[in-house]
């Protein structure tokens, strides 16, 4: 047992690396492919000339070949002076000052933005991840805690008023954005009714405690409404599954309490679907954070995307894409390992 | 002697398949209101360049900056008290509202309705209008036709690519064929294809067609789940294998024998990729990224609320119900046929 859960680590492991890799390579490509190449920001500047052009080309090392251009963005380009003929590899600006040598994303170095100039990629985004985290991991709660007691009660009263409300529920999250539904209300509460801040994370010059629970709690809310319907639905199924199970059967048969029944022989069961569920919630957060960061001006990596992109920002979009990708496959990979402690029953195959 | 009599004078009715799940659609009274009301949707969209000019008397993308951000005509006396009460309910906290303001908005909107109803063509903004001053509901008219093509292109691609994808990984499960096709699906589903295609979409800037390709390469991986797990069970029935020992060419296995068993759950599942890619167009063309103006969708008509939206929240609230309404009608539709396409089942 202790070894194949080694030899699946190991297994998984090698596979999320190749994911990631793969991850890169399709952020490069999307780069290289942009018509006008990554100097394109520079079509908005009406005063720009075919000099400019040229040096920025020369500065960047735009003119080299793909696969030095691929091999300095991806492990670095510090490393080349060491070559024979090395140095002609290297962009102007690495050849010119030694610190701005391309360290490559295989050590975090995504280059630095065009928009907040000269700020390194990594910096940028590494100060905006605490506030995506930190709705992502509220809204995760918020659907454990709404949806997991919402499908248990409506598993157990079938046909009843929660089993409608959850269908109603299912049927308005596949048919309006969730954003929309949180605009309306950042609208009626915030902007009409005054009851809850008009977006941010804190009140310049507050920040305690209070103030800030005051600014998460619509967005956590609003974006947790596809987790916790989600959650909801998947409890609600498991349940009817086990409560069918002759163990289930055999231990009202003994005349223990429905209580005991339902909390220790059917809620541990019904639940494990929902740790598979979870590595799906958290991709969705990922995603899911920009529309809600735009709606709720939060100022987290959605935000950041936004920015980048209306200022074609290459480096900082390049960057936020494969940090959120490695995340992504990062979550999915704990929520994999977590599962097999959850579940004993899992086998792993290596 | 007396059976065949009776039976000859019940005439039993012989019903197709089709005809079954036809007569159940017919009984679901969800359903068809669903679908009366996409027609309605459709036909407004069809129609928009008629209506916007003859019935409402304004163009879509004629700006009138004298009248920026103006609300409803119809309310234009009853906006200003609504702001008044909102700035009770702010300065006293909730309980602070003033709810008898209420009397008064309601009567001057309802005086207002009257008399726009009675007012000359080209004089009443039903919606109100936008930050260029344009009309918001001739907009919304004519976004629909964006919506709903992209809507529709975008199943169709992913549609094909889907279904074609899992015919082939299914019946070639467990060998390369299907290991690289789930290497392509492992891939897409763990990076947040939303960065990647606001970053493509900004970095190509499509137009519709472009935009509809965009969403239906990166939406197929659900569908092709789907069919490969049915055509999984499929492959392995007698009439499979028979037609294979016939010498039936592969293509004849996967379109005329695998494929019109799942089709069923091919149009379902058609159905609802529509919907969702009308929500995902919103979302893109709000961020800026999707539909670029002047073409109007009703994603890129929330665009403009971005800086103003307690002011003028019409900007938001009707491109949002055009988008409620299609969804919805389309979804229900969809939940209806999926009952309705296994029409024995009471």
């Amino acid at each position: 047992m202790r070894r194949s859960l080694t030899r699946y680590l190991v297994r998984r492991g090698l596979q999320s690396l190749v994911l990631l890799w793969l991850a890169t390579l399709i952020g490069f490509t999307v780069y290289q492919l942009a018509p006008g190449g990554p100097l394109q920001f520079l079509d908005d500047d009406p005063k720009r000339t075919a000099a400019d052009y040229n040096r920025l080309a020369e500065l960047y090392g735009l003119e080299r070949p793909l696969l030095v251009r691929y091999l300095a963005w991806f492990a670095g380009e510090d490393w080349f002076a060491a070559l024979p003929g090395g140095q002609d590899l290297q962009s102007g600006q690495c050849r010119a000052d030694a610190t701005r040598c391309s360290r490559g994303v295989i050590r975090l170095d995504f280059g630095r933005s065009l928009h907040f100039k000269g700020m390194r990629v990594i910096d940028l985004i590494a100060e905006r991840i605490p506030a995506t985290f930190l709705l992502g991991f509220s809204s995760l709660v918020i659907s454990a805690v709404v949806g997991i007691p919402a499908g248990i009660y409506a598993a157990l009263n079938r046909g009843k008023l929660p089993d409608h409300i959850i269908r109603v529920a299912t049927v308005l999250v596949n048919t309006v954005p969730e954003w929309w539904i949180g605009l309306l209300l950042l609208i009626i509460l915030g902007g009409y009714l005054g009851l809850v801040p008009l977006g941010g994370m804190e009140t310049i010059g507050d920040g305690s405690l209070l103030d800030r629970l005051h600014h998460l709690i619509l967005p956590a809310l609003v974006s947790a409404i596809s987790g916790w319907i989600s959650t909801s639905r998947i409890i609600r199924f498991e349940m009817l599954e086990v409560l069918n199970q002759d163990y289930v059967r055999t231990a009202r048969a003994k005349g223990l309490r429905e209580r005991l029944v339902i909390l220790r022989h059917v809620l541990p069961n019904a639940i494990l679907p929902f740790v598979t569920g979870l590595s799906g919630i958290l991709l969705l957060f990922l995603s899911g954070s920009i529309l809600f960061e735009v709606v709720f001006s939060w100022p987290g990596m959605g935000r950041l995307a936004v920015l980048a992109i209306n200022s074609r920002d290459y480096p900082v979009m390049m960057g936020l894409f494969v940090i959120s990708a490695a995340l992504g496959i990062i979550g999915v990979l704990m929520v994999d390992v977590l599962y097999g402690f959850v579940d004993p029953r899992v086998k792993y195959e290596a | 002697m007396t059976a065949t009599n009776h039976l000859a004078g019940r005439r039993i009715k012989e019903q197709t398949y089709w005809g079954a799940v036809l007569n159940k659609l017919w009984r679901d009274r969800i359903t068809v209101a669903a679908i009366f009301g996409l027609v309605v949707m459709v036909s407004l969209a069809v129609a928009a360049p008629l209506i916007s000019d003859s019935v409402l008397g304004f163009s879509p993308t004629m700006t009138d900056l004298t009248r920026r951000n103006a609300p409803p005509t119809w309310a234009s006396d009853a906006w200003p008290t609504f702001r008044e009460f909102t700035r009770t309910c702010q300065s006293g906290g909730a309980g602070g509202c003033q709810w008898s303001l209420w009397g008064r908005i309601l009567a001057s909107s309802a005086l207002g309705i009257r008399d726009c109803l009675t007012s000359p063509r080209g004089t009443c903004h039903w919606m109100g209008t936008d930050q260029a001053g344009r009309d918001v509901l001739s907009r919304g008219l004519y976004g629909g036709r964006i919506s709903l093509r992209i809507g529709l292109y975008v199943a169709s691609i992913s549609m094909t690519l889907g279904v074609v994808l899992g015919l082939i990984s299914g019946y070639y499960a467990a060998t390369l064929i299907d290991d690289i096709v789930n290497a392509i699906i492992q891939t897409l589903g763990s990076i947040p294809l939303l960065f990647l295609l606001i970053i493509l979409s900004r970095i190509f800037q499509p137009g519709p067609e472009g935009l509809a390709l965009l969403i239906g390469v990166f939406g197929w991986m659900g569908v092709s789940r789907l069919i490969r797990g049915q055509i999984f069970s499929i492959r392995e029935r007698e009439y499979i294998a028979a037609s294979r020992a016939v010498g039936a060419s592969l293509w004849r296995i996967l379109f005329h024998h695998l494929l019109p068993n799942v089709s069923s759950i091919v149009i379902v599942v058609g159905i609802f990729n529509v919907a969702g890619a009308i929500i995902a167009e919103a979302g893109l063309s709000y961020l800026g990224v999707g539909i670029g103006p002047p073409m109007p969708s009703w994603g890129n008509m929330m665009q403009g609320s971005l800086g103003n939206f307690t002011d003028a929240p019409w900007l938001v609230l009707a491109p949002g119900l055009f988008i409620l309404l299609t969804t919805l009608a389309i979804y229900l539709i969809g939940d209806g046929l999926r009952d309705a396409l296994d029409p024995w089942v009471k």
